[in-house]
């Protein structure tokens, strides 16, 4: 398979998970837009560094966090911006579902970088060991990281 | 707060998401255009110092600027602040702020802002002091015409001297401070 080809087919299986870490770290659909455009350009520029020792989708959760924490906010965007293809706008919709997903933003927003992370592939569903790789931590350690945020979040 | 909840405000989020087409052909096609970016300013600009002053020292030494002594130690010290620059940075290139994790990343960042404070505290003294001063001597002392003071040769000196700190601190701390950015990042909390 062509790498343009592998590359379409795996953004196009994991869209729902890049666009939940952009949500996360985003204040307005307009960065979520250049967050989503941006983890895409560091997957295809990251796309041969890709080692099979780890799932593809560590791997795609690590590309999209860093991303998200290690951008340059002032730096210049090389291409031009296209608008994401969604019926749906989680920032003003007034539907239920939408209000819940609110909600949610904001909770995790009162987190700090790190800890919304964790709390997301947590919620996602990860194992320890795959929320370590993707930090570079222990599995023991992502407990006891989590152990405190969920203690912290109970007082919020 | 009930994390049974919020695991279903997640759930909606992810069915949501599920039905959106989200990614568009032309965004794919954008996307792979986009080319590798150097960031790495501090370290061009170090390499070019070097060439440039490789280049002019004989030069200058061939005009009888400088003595042939100091031409080789300047062309030397060159060579090492070369090396020096290759291998604080090698780390750093060798890293990909993208895929490899936060641990590595903030622990490499970290390391080369120590190097480089160190370089700033600790070496350029011990190196440009001496190189600085006896610069002043071949330039000014041992070349100043009769009847002109050496102290008035010291002048341009003075100028590129303080032109030289300038850029070279403002390079310093600009690669000093993106790697505090990119630690700051990571540990956040």
């Amino acid at each position: 398979m062509k790498q343009e080809e592998y590359f379409t087919q795996l953004v196009r299986e994991h869209k729902s998970t890049i666009y939940t870490v952009c949500y996360m770290f985003s204040q307005d659909e307009d960065e979520v837009n250049d967050l989503f455009q941006e983890t895409l350009i560091n997957m295809w520029k990251g796309i041969d560094s890709f080692r099979e020792e780890s799932k593809i989708s560590t791997w795609i959760y690590r590309v999209a966090l860093n991303t998200c924490l290690l951008q340059e906010r002032k730096k210049k965007k090389e291409v031009k911006k296209v608008p994401l293809t969604m019926d749906v706008n989680f920032f003003q919709d007034d539907d239920a579902n939408a209000a819940q997903v609110r909600m949610l933003h904001q909770r995790i927003g009162k987190l700090g970088l790190v800890d919304r992370a964790l709390v997301m592939m947590w919620l996602e569903g990860m194992s320890y060991d795959e929320i370590g790789a993707v930090m570079g931590i222990s599995s023991q350690n992502v407990g006891v990281k989590l152990f405190r945020i969920k203690e912290q979040m109970k007082k919020m | 707060m009930h994390f049974e909840e919020l695991r279903n405000q997640f759930a909606i989020l992810k069915d949501q998401l599920k039905k959106q087409e989200i990614v568009s052909d032309h965004l794919l096609r954008e996307t792979m255009k986009a080319k590798k970016r150097n960031i790495n300013s501090t370290k061009r600009m170090c390499y070019a110092c070097v060439v440039i002053a490789l280049g002019l020292t004989p030069l200058n030494y061939h005009l009888q600027t400088w003595s042939l002594p100091f031409s080789i130690v300047t062309c030397l010290m060159m060579l090492f602040c070369a090396v020096a620059t290759y291998y604080i940075h090698k780390p750093v290139d060798d890293l990909n702020f993208l895929t490899d994790d936060f641990a590595t990343v903030a622990r490499v960042m970290a390391k080369f802002k120590k190097q480089y404070d160190q370089w700033l505290y600790y070496v350029t003294p011990v190196i440009c002091i001496p190189w600085i001063s006896w610069a002043f001597y071949e330039y000014a002392w041992k070349r100043a015409p009769e009847g002109v003071s050496p102290w008035f040769m010291c002048i341009p000196l003075v100028f590129g001297l303080i032109i030289g700190l300038i850029i070279g601190l403002y390079f310093h701390f600009k690669a000093v401070n993106a790697a505090q950015d990119i630690i700051d990042q990571i540990d956040e909390q």
